[in-house]
């Protein structure tokens, strides 16, 4: 719910009163992926009127690319299809400097083609830990996400998100309708890898039996380990101390040695 | 004359009181960071298109052993993850085993830095498998056995010595940059009271082209 307020406000359409306000200071572009999670309808996506992304088919995932801060006109149509006969058509879709977002083409709960704007979060994961984040973009009621059996994130709506860093490793994951047993979305094993983020979108429509998952991943947000405590013994140091009495013995010997000479030549 | 017995003798002190602390300086540090820095060329053409399939596990190839000649060392290698209670490289407790970092580059990786950690030594059990890492050097010969049984060879480009607070850790726990192969332990001077030591040795291996 809060992801929607962010969302909203940091990608603002034409038809919305808000105004998002660029960083006065020099901004990088953000990284724009696109999800397709409409079932049975390749696309083709127009970015500013120029043909981006041919022949879009469901359930893949396009991009990263770099794009600029500024606002884009977004037009999504049958492929081959001409822009004046959309499928989807955002005008001024506001993209921020240095995000990492990605756009769903989904249907609504009540089953609509729309596009959403989900802003990732790409801040690093603790060392050991993967990030799970679960959208809904399904056209479907609420849901609870369950893990190894258990509800892990519940009364998921659509065009919301949740998230949670957990350990690295592989769970079995399903989706159930909220407060219910009732299997939406099927048992599958996920292997989450450590450092990245795994974004998994429900998408399809309850009613046309076209439930079914999208998933996206993000690299490169490992840590490092804390340290790496090697040694608790000490032998490596032990002749360090006598080897130093050694030489200060040796260096003391020197110097009364010099100053021996010294006495030696005055009395001469 | 006495002057120059003098500093001499100061001379002496210092540079065998140096040796004392560092018995084995810093050397190829360069080579390290530029292996860290280089990168793959980068994809031209078109938007990249990937299917959108719940991601399955990754075929890794996990060190198992660890030989080095010059130390006339041969170790177990244990797949390691974090120590869950400090946050800390979960080295084997076990000082005759050393543990590759599971969650980084395996021997099948194209790019980053494999890190295989050891114990110099341990209060219990005496010397650890690593006690002598520290006099591997540039040219020094690294074979390392894969879960595969095939045996990849490395050749030591640096040694890098560092105190445990200024260590460039994200430089060796890398997943980016040359394929190389990263070896840990401790060192420097020992504190009897934390019975802890003040450094980490680390060594930086390329592989030797088959």
């Amino acid at each position: 719910m809060r992801l929607r307020r962010m969302v909203a406000a940091l990608f603002v359409v034409a038809a919305s009163t808000a105004v998002f306000a660029t960083p006065a200071h020099a901004a990088g572009p953000s990284k724009v992926s696109v999800v397709h999670g409409i079932p049975g309808q390749p696309v083709d996506v127009y970015v500013n009127g120029a043909k981006t992304l041919n022949n879009f088919q469901p359930s893949t995932v396009a991009g990263p690319l770099d794009l600029p801060a500024g606002k884009y006109d977004i037009v999504i149509v049958k492929p081959g299809d001409p822009v004046t006969s959309p499928i989807i058509k955002v005008d001024q879709a506001a993209v921020p400097a240095d995000a990492n977002i990605t756009l769903v083409a989904h249907l609504t709960a009540d089953g609509k083609p729309t596009l959403t704007p989900f802003v990732n979060d790409v801040s690093k994961v603790a060392a050991g830990k993967a990030r799970l984040v679960v959208r809904h973009t399904a056209a479907a009621p609420a849901v609870d996400v369950r893990a190894g059996g258990q509800p892990v994130f519940k009364n998921l709506t659509n065009p919301n998100e949740a998230k949670g860093d957990i350990a690295a490793g592989t769970v079995s994951a399903d989706v159930v309708l909220a407060g219910t047993t009732t299997v939406a979305i099927p048992a599958a094993s996920l292997t989450l890898a450590e450092g990245t983020s795994t974004i998994v979108y429900a998408v399809g429509s309850a009613t046309d039996k076209t439930l079914g998952v999208v998933a996206q991943k993000i690299e490169g947000l490992h840590s490092t380990p804390g340290g790496v405590p090697s040694g608790t013994g000490g032998l490596l140091d032990e002749p360090t101390p006598w080897g130093l009495y050694a030489l200060a013995i040796a260096g003391v010997v020197a110097l009364a040695g010099g100053a021996v000479a010294v006495r030696r030549r005055v009395r001469a | 004359m006495h002057r120059r017995s003098v500093l001499g003798a100061v001379v002496v002190l210092l540079t065998l009181a140096g040796c004392a602390d560092d018995p084995a300086p810093s050397v190829g540090g360069a080579t390290a960071s530029a292996l860290a820095a280089s990168s793959a060329p980068a994809a031209s053409g078109g938007v990249p298109v990937q299917a959108g399939t719940l991601p399955g596990a990754a075929a890794t190839v996990a060190p198992a052993r660890l030989a080095i000649g010059k130390l006339n060392l041969t170790a177990r290698v244990d797949a390691v993850g974090i120590d869950s209670a400090t946050g800390d490289f979960a080295v084997p407790p076990s000082i005759d085993k050393v543990g590759w970092y599971r969650f980084g580059p395996g021997l099948e990786a194209t790019a980053g830095s494999i890190v295989i950690a050891g114990h110099v030594d341990s209060a219990e059990q005496g010397k650890g498998a690593f006690f002598r890492l520290r006099e591997l050097g540039p040219g020094d010969t690294v074979a390392v056995t894969g879960s595969d049984g095939a045996v990849r060879n490395f050749t030591v480009v640096a040694r890098e010595i560092f105190a445990k607070t200024a260590v460039p850790l994200e430089r060796y726990f890398a997943r980016d940059g040359a394929p190389r192969l990263t070896l840990i332990t401790c060192g420097g001077p020992f504190d009897a009271k934390t019975r802890h030591y003040r450094d980490n040795v680390v060594i930086t291996a390329q592989p030797v082209e088959r």
